[in-house]
């Protein structure tokens, strides 16, 4: 065996000293381009603390821009800083990140406790310490009563929470989940967004991607969105929602008499048209979508209108990024 | 976990080898296609193992090389009795039985292998040995001068003269010394040896040391490229070079031991059936342990060489054919040509010297054992085309075709020591570059 080299001394200038002022993931006009095809185009982004959720959709570059801070790609173009250090050249920030990649293969040949056992140990722990730790993250995700059966035998969801702890092992200040809610049942996807909204109340870095608005504005408010391999918006999830609700919405309420219900509304500031597609729908065109869903309760309790559902049918990231972007979509 | 993170990767690396090592030997116990892989290396090894058995049980046919027990003129008795007791050979009317008291005619099958070697087998450079069993020679009634026809004032002797430029010995024998070994007992030792050398260089080294990695190397890296499942462990702090060791130790985890049960298996059979009076051939554990090493050697450097293959390219393992294809025109040069230069240019060639160098330390008589061969008791001197009687004793061809001088013109330990050196380099070359290529590869 090879003796265990401390290399103390010796290799001063391999040392790698975290930046302590260095943001978490700093990237500078980052583009990634394959040939002709450009997978990630001028991004520039600065982070530290808090959980950000990476919207966009399937090739909006989410996956690029994570392995891009992972060191798997190398950017063609810009500065992508992980604490301060280039992750394509030195992989030594790792030591404070956990990655769950997006892909779904994982080593089915061996159970989930030996998998996070494993991984732990290239963290430098001994097989003892790498067993208690992979213990703990195990139950912190929920899988200690399966950890020790095969992964190929897992769910979806399990598979997913196996991923995620195995990139809990070494306690790491940034969290890196690509698409960790992507095919899980309602359940699974219920503790992944617990075991995420944990962590960042632990104080972590937590960066997640996903396709669909309404799952990360359960997890965070801090979004990011990518569209076309360009950063189409930051910030806080209401200001975005805010910036949204001036432009032209649709409501679809199904109600009991949707002519009644219709006299009621017409008079609010906020409504600018209507539509009646059968006797008991109600479709309303609204120019401020925050202003409308504040009054409507008000009128639905007074005047006592049967009201079975709301549906927002522009409430999904096609229809924002089609706003956003200027076009009809 | 009370520790400092992320000042440097390179610390606690035996903890991280070990991790990779003992995950890649349980990933490759889990495949199939391990076991098959090893499975049809041993039915191939064991295949050329069933021919050796059956010749070590095969009785090799006795050949009279001096003609002696032909009774050429038809009085009842062989040449050789007539010869021995001086009567003439080609006169019916003159024989041993005019005698007074009359001498009975001895049965021919005494005069076929009547006369084995019985050299002193050492790495003489001009040598007086043989001895005269069977008396044609030294009780004869020829004269003193007929009896030194090889002129080194010693009569009935044989004189080996190790001729430095050929390289072979060249055996000058007094008429009736040795002149008709023992087809048997020659061809048996020859043709253990030849097969010890035979598995040895093209089984173990080229077959096996070059199959194997093919299958087990080449997707050391690139299966878990093309899988998705090299993201997990090139998140964690470690640099791909350590990746690409690391999982090669676990490559050779599964393959040395193999290797290492396969040659004792080997070592064991051909140590109990070999030819000799002993129970077991405790001497052949030296040539067999020289073909471990060789082997051991050749997989560690075909396994990066194929695995870094396997990180240049998807398809890696079409790169790794035609280089397959080279080292078996190399093998079978060094086994004709071992002082080539194109040798130098292989894996195959420096690990083939390693078992010339140890079969010569064990066997330093092989050089002489192969002219012996050939001398075959002196009938084979000057052969022609018309005399099929002369020819090579059994078991001299595959000896001269296994075995093989050391090309390096030093001796066997130098040989064996540049060999390791060599070998172990061109492990590390092929390391390093597929390292390099591994940490500029974009992983997907």
């Amino acid at each position: 065996m090879i003796p265990d080299v401390s290399q103390t001394g010796e290799a001063v200038e391999q040392q790698w000293v975290p930046q302590p002022k260095a943001p978490v993931v700093m990237l500078n006009n980052v583009g990634k381009t394959y040939g002709r095809y450009q997978a990630l185009g001028g991004v520039s982004l600065a982070l530290s603390g808090g959980v950000t959720g990476i919207l966009g959709l399937n090739g909006a570059g989410k996956s690029t821009l994570f392995k891009l801070l992972m060191g798997k790609l190398r950017a063609t173009q810009g500065e992508v800083r992980l604490f301060g250090t280039n992750p394509w050249k030195n992989p030594a920030p790792y030591a404070r990140v956990g990655y769950v990649p997006e892909n779904e293969s994982l080593h089915d040949w061996m159970s989930a406790f030996d998998f996070v056992t494993t991984f732990a140990r290239l963290h430098g722990l001994t097989r003892d310490e790498a067993k208690l730790e992979a213990e703990r993250v195990l139950e912190f995700v929920g899988l200690t009563d399966v950890m020790h059966k095969k992964i190929g035998r897992y769910s979806k969801g399990m598979r997913q929470r196996a991923k995620i702890a195995h990139a809990l092992v070494n306690n790491p200040d940034l969290i890196i989940l690509d698409e960790p809610l992507q095919g899980c049942d309602p359940l699974a996807r219920t503790t992944i967004m617990n075991v995420i909204r944990e962590l960042g109340r632990m104080g972590r870095t937590v960066l997640l991607s996903s396709h669909i608005l309404s799952e990360i504005e359960r997890i965070t408010e801090q979004i990011v969105i990518l569209h076309q391999g360009r950063l189409l918006a930051l910030g806080n999830v209401h200001a975005i929602r805010e910036q949204l609700d001036s432009i032209p919405h649709t409501i679809e309420i199904e109600c009991g008499d949707a002519k009644a219900l219709a006299q009621d509304v017409l008079n609010l500031d906020s409504v600018h048209g209507l539509q009646f597609p059968t006797s008991t729908n109600l479709r309303i065109f609204t120019h401020h979508l925050g202003e409308f869903h504040k009054q409507l309760p008000k009128i639905v309790v007074e005047k006592n209108h049967d009201i079975r559902k709301i549906n927002n049918p522009d409430d999904d990231l096609q229809t924002i990024l089609g706003y956003l972007t200027g076009g009809a979509n | 976990m009370a520790k400092e993170r992320g000042e440097t990767i390179w610390t606690a690396l035996d903890r991280k080898a070990t991790a990779i090592a003992e995950f890649t030997m349980r990933q490759y116990r889990t495949r199939i296609s391990t076991w098959v892989v090893l499975g049809v290396g041993f039915l191939s090894i064991s295949v050329v193992l069933l021919f050796y058995i059956d010749a070590m049980n095969t009785e090799i046919e006795a050949i009279d090389n001096d003609g002696d027990s032909f009774d050429s003129d038809g009085d009842g008795y062989v040449d050789g009795q007539e010869f021995k007791l001086g009567t003439d050979v080609y006169n019916e009317f003159s024989h041993p039985g005019l005698f007074n008291p009359p001498v009975e005619p001895e049965p021919a099958s005494m005069y076929i292998n009547e006369d084995d070697y019985d050299w002193d087998y050492s790495d003489a450079r001009s040598y007086s040995t043989g001895h005269d069993d069977d008396g044609d020679c030294e009780d004869s009634q020829l004269l003193e001068s007929q009896k030194d026809t090889n002129n080194d004032g010693i009569p009935c002797n044989i004189l080996v003269i190790y001729n430095s430029l050929t390289g072979e010995y060249q055996i000058f024998a007094d008429y009736g010394v040795d002149e008709d070994p023992d087809e048997d007992r020659y061809g048996k030792e020859a043709q253990h040896r030849a097969f010890v050398l035979a598995i040895g260089k093209l089984g173990f080294v080229f077959l096996l040391s070059i199959f194997i990695p093919l299958f087990l190397a080449t997707g050391l890296i690139r299966d878990e490229m093309s899988s998705g499942t090299m993201h997990y462990m090139t998140a964690k702090p470690i640099a791909r070079g350590e990746i690409f060791l690391y999982r090669m130790l676990g490559y050779l985890g599964i393959v040395w031991p193999y290797m290492l049960v396969m040659c004792l298996l080997m070592a064991i059979i051909s140590g109990l059936l070999g030819p000799g009076d002993q129970f077991f051939r405790f001497s052949d554990l030296g040539v067999w342990f020289s073909v471990l090493i060789a082997a051991l050697l050749a997989t560690l450097v075909y396994g990066m060489l194929f695995s870094f293959l396997g990180v240049l390219w998807k398809y890696g393992i079409i790169l790794a054919l035609p280089i397959a294809a080279w080292e078996l025109g190399m093998a079978l040069l060094s086994m004709s040509v071992p002082e080539s230069t194109f040798l130098r240019m292989s894996i195959v060639g420096w690990s083939m010297s390693i078992i010339d160098s140890g079969a010569l330390l064990v066997w330093p008589d092989m050089d002489m054992f192969t002219q012996a061969g050939y001398w075959a008791g002196g009938s084979n001197e000057g052969a022609t085309f018309f005399d099929i009687s002369t020819e090579a004793l059994p078991g001299h061809g595959a000896l001269e075709w296994a075995q093989s001088d050391l090309g390096l013109g030093m001796g066997p330990y130098p040989t064996i020591i540049v060999s390791m050196m060599v070998l172990i380099a061109q492990a590390a070359f092929f390391w390093f570059i597929g390292q390099l290529v591994f940490k500029s590869k974009e992983i997907e």
